[in-house]
């Protein structure tokens, strides 16, 4: 097989992306046809190379950017995932997006997004993989501004946000390439930088573009704004999966090929202390939510730091606990994001005070919710379960506090599903929705595939360890494996008890309210909390809302100097040329004698000047 | 071969205007038309040898005749105005016997310019010069009305005043040199130049060459003249004659002959600064469109002479080189389109009859073609990108900067903002906004005015677009580059 196929996973989807937007209204029934059938292809093609070792160089912007892409291990399983999420999303777009308007730019810019994505992943070079990371800047833009009126405002909010941090990420990759002398990755890996104060610098640069590609804290405040503004598979697409395993991705080639991190580096204690506050942060907003897509958001903030934590700990353990969480992440986020996607179709509405007993209704989507929430929370025997007893195990071998972090993290996360699925499934059923039916079958199927994935990837968790994540590490891991049960049964007992917490303050909870909502209402509501949850709803803490009050103050300022050089160009420029110009137009009298004077006199100046007399 | 540019137009015109032949003469527009396009074409057509071939006729021809690279873009210039004048003469001049008597005279000015470009001779230089000024008096009277009168009896008086002054200036170098060839002159200003009587005839000569071009302060005689002369005139005046007359002419005298008289590159930068920024403040505040072009006009040929200077003062050196080539590259530009702007001006004159400027509005809507090709003249003069005008004063402000001549370079650019300022300001009175009532019925010009715009127009797109090509061709060569 040529290796230009390579180069046909990142064209082949943009070029039908780009053929998308040309399709007619009338036609418009091929619009979702082609992108299954090229997101199947992909898929098929993702299957085929897997486990392979291709590259594709030919040079393209010379000064060392070749146009080069590597498949291997690790972005051949990137690639699968990627390919399969996307697959998922077409179906189920298929008859969720069925009617709505600018269909042809949303599925132009899924298609766009998984060439690009592609690109990113395989790319061997810093950048080519800039250029597709940056491509998809242009269609997450692209994506929420076709959501509902007044998304734009959402759109920029993200564009701003990822645009600085992968500004970063553009000055990190010059400081690499500049360092290593070479700007290809498996170069730089043969040979990999020590993490010197520049190397840290560039570390930094290149995981702030990582992690906020994850949506890790601080740079999420977009997410939850474009989980209410944006098409619904945009979420389940992009953020909570596409995005997550990029960023991770890119993470962990950073920790693992760029920079080897040491467990007693400052940067590795600075991963897992940004993966902590996600994890705490994110999780304690997620809990007060009461919108289905919102609450969801934010897990998909609180989850990142899981990641970054397993990665951060730079322990085997936690590096394949955070790899594991990543994929299952994907999964059970995506999933959770789908079963929101048919709630607001069938009922109309994501709003949780109007939603309550539709899992007598919707009874698939119930047990798909029902699994996901479950692998969300580490519930045994679910993936989620198994990702998260492997991060702890990583954490703890570093510090306890990092260990209780996660742990805490987990308590909030079973209680604020609690509250979601009591919420939203279970209680007394609002008259409204009587009427809801089950979701149509091309939606189920995508969240019963993915449901099945989490049981699957939970009780045969040695199929992806052993086949998909533990070889990226390959002899770091010293023959060990992760795969089975969990080595330490202490931890299984912990995690077993704060799942059991969860469940007597959810119980608390509503008894003390009388419904699913308000099982959380005493947290929220808890002296000190109370006022620290007003002033975040008030967005207090954004930090792209503070940033923009700064930015006010700094236009003020330069509004007022622009007054000051308008003033300068528009008053004093031209009155100054135009009373030259009126004085010109006087001298000019018309009278020979005063024109012949002029120019004997220019005659005589310029003999003068020859002769030296000036 | 080289005088055929002259001997063709004269006899021409002669046979053509024997007496009591009287139908020949109705030939001559078409003869003029034909030999302004033979002679475009003898320099983009006939290869190199044509040039240096002798004929029969050379031997005849007293003067002593050289075809540098400079001239050929000139006389290329030439054929081009003339083109776009005589197709503009057509339209504009109605009375058949007229139109012959006016390319006669633009044949008589052709024989002045042809042989002002090709001589190598100062005397020679001279007389041609006065005979595409004698053409020019009538031709700026031709209608004979007050104004057109008073416009070429300025510029009598003033080219009196030239002529004195070169006439002089010949006389007191023929004392020095005992000759008046280039070659002559320049030996003996090598042995001699710090005489004084050099000097005096050097600077009463550049001085006489600064009048014919309308410089400041020796310009009072061209707004006048430029905006009382009828259309075509107008074209050929500002176009090609003042140039060829004034700029060729210190091309070829500061850079060759001139030299060791002195400081002559400082004197031709300081007039060609005061000029851009005299002339581009009056056209500022302008109400006549044709005296704006007159004023524009002298602010362009500004630049060009602010290009010969640095070419003068520069030495031998690159930027020197460069200067030359931004200043003949400029020359050609503005030949092309300070034609197109007049044919414009023609064309509103025509069908308003008028050229106040206060008076119109929003005839873009009404004159789509005329509006749109005098918007690309407009832009080239500005130097905007890609138009032909943005090379040649990007190359004359590369050159000023590499002369270290920052103050200048400066002062070219910023007076670019003040001639796109005056540019953009004529195209909204003229043709943007709501059309006046007056002219609500105004319809496009006739063909006769629009297919020399569209010409004239194509060319400054391509000029700006295959600059390369012109570059390599044909301005590069002017300063022996290549």
């Amino acid at each position: 097989m040529s290796d230009s196929i390579l180069l046909l996973t990142m064209v082949v989807p943009v070029a039908a992306g780009l053929a998308v937007l040309a399709i007619r209204r009338s036609l418009g029934i091929l619009r979702e046809v082609l992108t299954v059938l090229v997101t199947l292809a992909n898929l098929a093609v993702a299957i085929v190379l897997f486990g392979q070792d291709l590259t594709y160089v030919r040079p393209w912007a010379g000064f060392g950017m070749d146009f080069s892409l590597r498949l291997y291990q690790f972005s051949g399983f990137i690639l699968l995932a990627v390919a399969g999420f996307s697959l998922l999303v077409a179906l189920y777009s298929w008859k969720f997006m069925r009617g709505r308007p600018k269909l042809n730019q949303y599925y132009a810019y899924l298609l766009i997004s998984v060439g690009l994505t592609n690109g990113a992943v395989l790319a061997d070079n810093l950048v080519v993989l800039l250029f597709c990371w940056e491509g998809l800047l242009l269609t997450l833009l692209g994506m929420i501004a076709i959501g509902r009126p007044g998304a734009w405002k959402t759109a920029t909010k993200a564009f701003l946000i990822v645009g600085v941090t992968d500004l970063c990420l553009m000055l990190g990759v010059a400081l690499t390439g500049w360092m290593a002398g070479s700007l290809s990755l498996s170069a730089i890996a043969a040979k990999p930088l020590p993490l010197d104060a520049l190397g840290s610098l560039a570390f930094v640069l290149l995981m702030i573009g990582a992690i906020s590609k994850a949506g890790s804290m601080p740079f999420h405040s977009w997410i939850p704004d474009a989980a209410v503004d944006a098409p619904l598979p945009f979420m389940a697409f992009l953020p909570a999966s596409l995005e997550k395993l990029l960023g991770i991705y890119m993470l962990a080639r950073i920790t693992l090929d760029l920079f080897p991190l040491a467990p007693e580096s400052w940067l590795s204690l600075l991963l897992m202390i940004v993966g902590c506050v996600t994890i705490l942060l994110a999780v304690a907003m997620a809990l007060v939510q009461r919108d289905y897509k919102r609450l969801l958001s934010y897990h998909a903030i609180s989850q990142v730091g899981y990641m970054i934590l397993g990665i951060g700990t730079a322990v085997p353990i936690g590096i394949v606990g955070g790899l594991f969480h990543m994929i299952n992440h994907a999964m059970y986020k995506s999933c959770l994001f789908l079963t929101g996607g048919a709630v607001e179709r069938q009922a109309g509405t994501t709003d949780l005070s109007r939603l309550g007993g539709l899992a007598a209704k919707m009874p698939v989507t119930f047990t798909c919710f029902f699994i996901a929430a479950a692998s969300i929370s580490g519930v045994p025997p679910f993936n989620g379960f198994f990702s998260k007893e492997l991060v702890y195990d990583g954490a703890l071998e570093r510090h306890w506090v990092f260990y209780a972090a996660a742990l805490l993290g987990s308590l909030l996360t079973a209680a604020s599903f609690l509250k979601l699925g009591h919420a939203a499934y279970l209680g007394k059923r609002d008259a409204a929705n009587d009427g809801v039916k089950e979701a149509p079958l091309s939606m189920l199927l995508p969240m019963i595939v993915i449901a099945g994935m989490c049981v699957l990837f939970g009780v045969y968790n040695p199929l992806p360890l052993n086949h998909l994540i533990q070889p990226v590490l390959g002899a770091r891991l010293e023959g060990h494996t992760f795969a089975g049960l969990p080595g330490n049964w202490w931890l299984v007992a912990a995690t077993c008890v704060v799942l059991g917490l969860a469940l007597v303050n959810h119980l608390y909870g509503v008894r003390r309210t009388g419904a699913g909502l308000g099982a959380v209402d005493h947290i929220h509501h808890a002296p000190v909390l109370h006022g620290i949850y007003d002033r975040a709803e008030r967005r207090w803490f954004d930090p792209y809302d503070l940033g923009l009050r700064g930015v006010g103050v700094v236009s003020q300022i330069l509004w007022g100097l622009d007054r000051a050089i308008d003033w300068l160009y528009d008053s004093l420029a031209v009155g100054l040329a135009t009373t030259l110009g009126k004085g010109i137009r006087l001298a000019h009298t018309g009278q020979y004698a005063m024109y012949v004077i002029w120019s004997l006199a220019g005659a005589a100046a310029i003999v003068a000047f020859l002769a030296g007399v000036f | 071969m080289i005088s055929l540019f002259i001997l063709v137009p004269l006899a021409g015109l002669i046979l053509l205007n024997l007496p009591f032949t009287g139908g020949l003469r109705r030939a001559t527009w078409g003869f003029a038309l034909a030999v302004a396009l033979a002679e475009a074409g003898a320099v983009l057509l006939a290869p190199a040898a044509w040039w240096t071939t002798p004929t029969a006729t050379d031997r005849f021809f007293a003067f002593a005749l050289a075809a540098p690279d400079v001239s050929r873009v000139l006389l290329l210039s030439i054929g081009i105005v003339l083109f776009a004048a005589l197709a503009v003469a057509r339209s504009m001049i109605a009375d058949s016997r007229r139109r012959s008597n006016f390319a006669s005279l633009l044949l008589v000015s052709l024989v002045g310019m042809n042989g002002a470009v090709l001589v190598t001779d100062l005397f020679s230089l001279y007389v041609f010069l006065e005979v595409a000024s004698v053409a020019s008096f009538v031709l700026i009277a031709f209608n004979r009305d007050s104004r057109a009168l008073e416009g070429a009896f300025k510029y009598i008086i003033l080219s009196a005043v030239a002529t004195v002054l070169m006439v002089s200036a010949v006389a007191l170098l023929m004392m020095v040199a005992g000759g008046t060839s280039y070659e002559v002159v320049r030996a003996a200003l090598d042995s001699s130049g710090d005489a004084l009587v050099a000097k005096i005839a050097v600077g009463a000569f550049i001085a006489g060459l600064f009048i014919k071009g309308g410089l400041v302060p020796f310009h009072g005689w061209l707004p006048d003249a430029y905006s009382a002369a009828p259309a075509p005139v107008s074209i050929l005046l500002a176009g090609i004659v003042t140039k060829v007359m004034g700029i060729y002419a210190l091309v070829r005298l500061a850079g060759e002959v001139f030299v060791p008289a002195g400081p002559l590159g400082d004197v031709l930068m300081l007039v060609g600064a005061v000029s851009i920024v005299v002339g581009a403040l009056a056209a500022l505040v302008q109400t006549d469109l044709k005296r704006m072009l007159a004023y524009s006009s002298i602010s362009q040929v500004g630049y060009i002479v602010l290009g010969v200077g640095c070419f003068a003062s520069a030495g031998p050196s690159e930027a020197a080189s460069l200067a030359l080539v931004g200043a003949v590259f400029h020359l050609f530009n503005h030949a092309i389109f300070k034609s197109l702007l007049f044919v414009n001006s023609a064309a509103i004159e025509q069908r308003l009859g008028t050229t106040d400027m206060n008076r119109m509005s929003g005839l873009g809507s009404r004159m789509p073609l005329t509006g749109t090709t005098s918007v690309i003249a407009a832009l080239s003069m500005a130097g905007i990108p890609p138009l032909a005008g943005f090379w040649s004063k990007l190359i004359i402000v590369i050159a000023l900067w590499q002369a270290h001549d920052y103050g200048y370079a400066g002062l070219a650019v910023m007076m670019s903002v003040v001639t796109l300022a005056y540019m953009l300001v004529m195209q909204r009175r003229i043709f943007f906004g709501k059309v006046a009532d007056e002219f609500a019925h105004v319809e496009e010009a006739e063909p006769g005015l629009v297919v020399p715009a569209l010409v004239l127009a194509i060319l400054v797109v391509a000029v700006g677009l295959l600059v390369p090509w012109v570059l390599d061709t044909f301005m590069l060569p002017v300063a022996g580059l290549f």
